[in-house]
């Protein structure tokens, strides 16, 4: 009974490409696993046992227990607190950080395919140069000159992580505006606007999507490597990189300040990855290689 | 082949231009001098050390300076210790942070390669599913906890390497482990997905039914054109392999290029960031063009795709 109906209402390609995400269990636990670290991260403020600077010095370094999940750092912080507030800074800058770059990479990749020609070919001859630009090290740059601040960090990334997007919507683009129904749109009279916002980025927002997912993972990992290198989140405010930073040089007497940020930041990445990659087999299933 | 080389040599030169021009205007709209320390020296010190530098030149005049000294090969002096040229810290680092990429890459490329071929031969098998899992987990795992990760087993807890450093070969282990695997994994993955490509093409089927022995259509009919995607990687691979040895040479205190950048980074040492830059991204391009132009050489379509 059931079966026939499904085959008679039929499916749209989206509710076919949610049906293959479903099915995909790597995937599952990756949005699964996503989501209640956003979710944490959001609620970190009302759920959090400790303040994240608070110290106490007599207590020092000890090691989990029940009342400090986590353990405490040599400050006597509760490195859950600090692992829960990690989060935060760590996803707002992946997340800010690739929308920036998602708004900057469809703008100039769409406007690029569709006015096609000289403009073309100039835009996308400045993405092929910043794309061979060592760029940590105008990030880097950028951080010794304006000093070290978040903003800066978000645009800085968002202004390197965009020219793969831009690419990819271009070619997606250049092969739309050739085919009829944008012709149609044309003689329809539609506006550019339109045509650009209904019908060019509206078909291309499978691959944008598949491609945001993959970016973020991407982001968090480069802002680690740059608090890392000590010139991304500054102190007190933490992220997992600057925590993993801290943790591995006590790793020796206290490994678990190293621990529990690398297990947490490394599963987060995991998931990203492994929800980015079912996206792409269930959104483009062609692309997919196996 | 030799036109195309040519004409991707001369676009390169131009990216250079754009890199010593970007970087100079960064650190000319730096807020504060290079000699901040110096304020309470007498005006006329300070001016005499501005002039030592040519800071009283109009800017167009020092730009036109630095940019023919750069041409000659001469990135500067450092603004923080006088007397230090960039290109005597470029003469000590770099040939450390090369031997380091150098291992890591070749690591990279044979464990990548090796493993890619031996899981698209064995499509859907336990010797593709437990290579390629192995590798999600090494695309993953970010350097900066895998070094210290490994330091913590192999060096602290068993006592079998040493911590950090860069002598002998024990010392370079870890190291080059740490910077290449995330290579070797993403390699193994272009390498299966390039030889799934090829495995189904006609001139393989071709090569069976001639009666080819399957080893030789393994090595010589399908790894060359499997090859070329991993080829056309190795371009981004190396600016990748720049970044991931800042941080590698930091988990191990290894006294490469990325210390020393780092450190003038902290020092808001201008003239060694400079020129530090540049020259790493001379480097990169020319690396890129060695990789497009060798993709080429082993797939002469691509050529025509990049002309469309």
């Amino acid at each position: 009974m059931s079966q026939t109906e499904f085959i008679e209402k039929g499916n749209s390609l989206w509710q076919d490409a949610f049906y293959r995400l479903k099915k995909n269990k790597l995937a599952m636990f990756g949005f699964v696993f996503v989501s209640i670290v956003i979710l944490l991260a959001i609620i970190t403020p009302l759920i959090a046992p400790y303040s994240y600077q608070e110290q106490n010095l007599i207590l020092g370094a000890v090691p989990p227990n029940g009342d400090h999940w986590f353990g405490t750092d040599t400050l006597g912080r509760d490195l859950l607190t600090r692992v829960l507030y990690g989060g935060r800074i760590s996803l707002m800058v992946g997340f800010v950080a690739t929308f920036v770059s998602l708004v900057i990479g469809v703008l100039w990749g769409t406007i690029a395919g569709f006015l096609g020609g000289k403009v073309d070919s100039v835009m996308m001859r400045i993405v092929d140069i910043m794309f061979s630009l060592p760029f940590i090290l105008f990030v880097i740059m950028l951080m010794v000159v304006f000093g070290r601040n978040i903003f800066l960090i978000f645009i800085a990334i968002g202004a390197v992580e965009w020219l793969p997007m831009a690419r990819i919507v271009r070619s997606q683009v250049v092969n739309l505006r050739k085919q009829e129904f944008v012709e149609a749109c044309f003689s329809l009279g539609f506006s550019k606007r339109r045509i650009i916002l209904k019908h060019l980025i509206l078909n291309v927002l499978g691959q944008i999507i598949i491609y945001t997912s993959l970016t973020i993972p991407s982001v968090m990992l480069f802002e680690s490597f740059l608090s890392y290198l000590g010139l991304g989140i500054q102190p007190p405010m933490s992220s997992w990189g600057s925590l993993i930073s801290s943790g591995v040089e006590t790793m020796e007497e206290f490994p678990w300040l190293f621990l529990f940020p690398g297990v947490v930041f490394t599963l987060t990445l995991f998931s990203l990855n492994f929800l980015g990659d079912g996206l792409r087999d269930a959104l483009d299933p062609r692309a997919s290689k196996d | 082949m030799l036109k195309y080389s040519i004409k991707r040599l001369l676009e390169s030169l131009p990216v250079l231009l754009i890199v010593v021009i970007i970087s100079f205007t960064l650190m000319k709209v730096a807020p504060g001098g290079p000699f901040d320390s110096e304020k309470t020296a007498p005006i006329e010190v300070q001016k005499e050390i501005a002039k030592m530098y040519k800071l009283d030149q109009p800017v167009y005049i020092q730009f036109k300076d630095y940019l023919f000294n750069v041409l000659k090969g001469d990135l500067g002096v450092s603004y923080k210790y006088p007397g230090r040229t960039v290109n005597e810290l470029i003469a000590k680092g770099l040939p450390i942070t090369f031997e380091l990429g150098f291992y890591a890459l070749s690591y990279a490329i044979l464990i990548g390669v090796l493993f890619g071929v031996i899981a698209a031969i064995r499509k859907n098998t336990m010797l593709d599913y437990i290579p390629m899992s192995t590798a999600m987990i090494g695309v993953c795992v970010p350097s900066l906890l895998m070094g210290p990760s490994l330091v913590l087993v192999f060096s602290l807890w068993m006592g079998w390497l040493p911590v950090s450093g860069w002598d002998t070969w024990q010392h370079k282990l870890l190291p080059s482990l740490t910077l290449g695997s995330a290579y070797a994994a993403y390699i193994a993955r272009i390498t299966r997905g390039g030889m799934l490509d090829v495995l189904v093409q006609d001139y393989i089927r071709t090569a069976r039914a001639k009666g080819v022995a399957e080893k030789w259509i393994i090595i010589r009919h399908s790894l060359k054109g499997a090859l070329t995607t991993v080829v056309a990687y190795l371009g981004p691979a190396v600016a990748g392999l720049l970044t991931g040895s800042f941080v590698v040479e930091k988990i191990f205190q290894i006294p490469g290029m990325g210390r020393y950048y780092i450190q003038a980074a902290f020092n808001r040492d201008y003239t060694m960031i400079m020129g530090m830059t540049i020259m790493f991204s001379f480097l990169l391009i020319t690396f890129n063009y060695i990789a497009d132009v060798l993709a080429i050489a082993m797939n002469p379509k691509l050529s025509f795709e990049n002309k469309k």
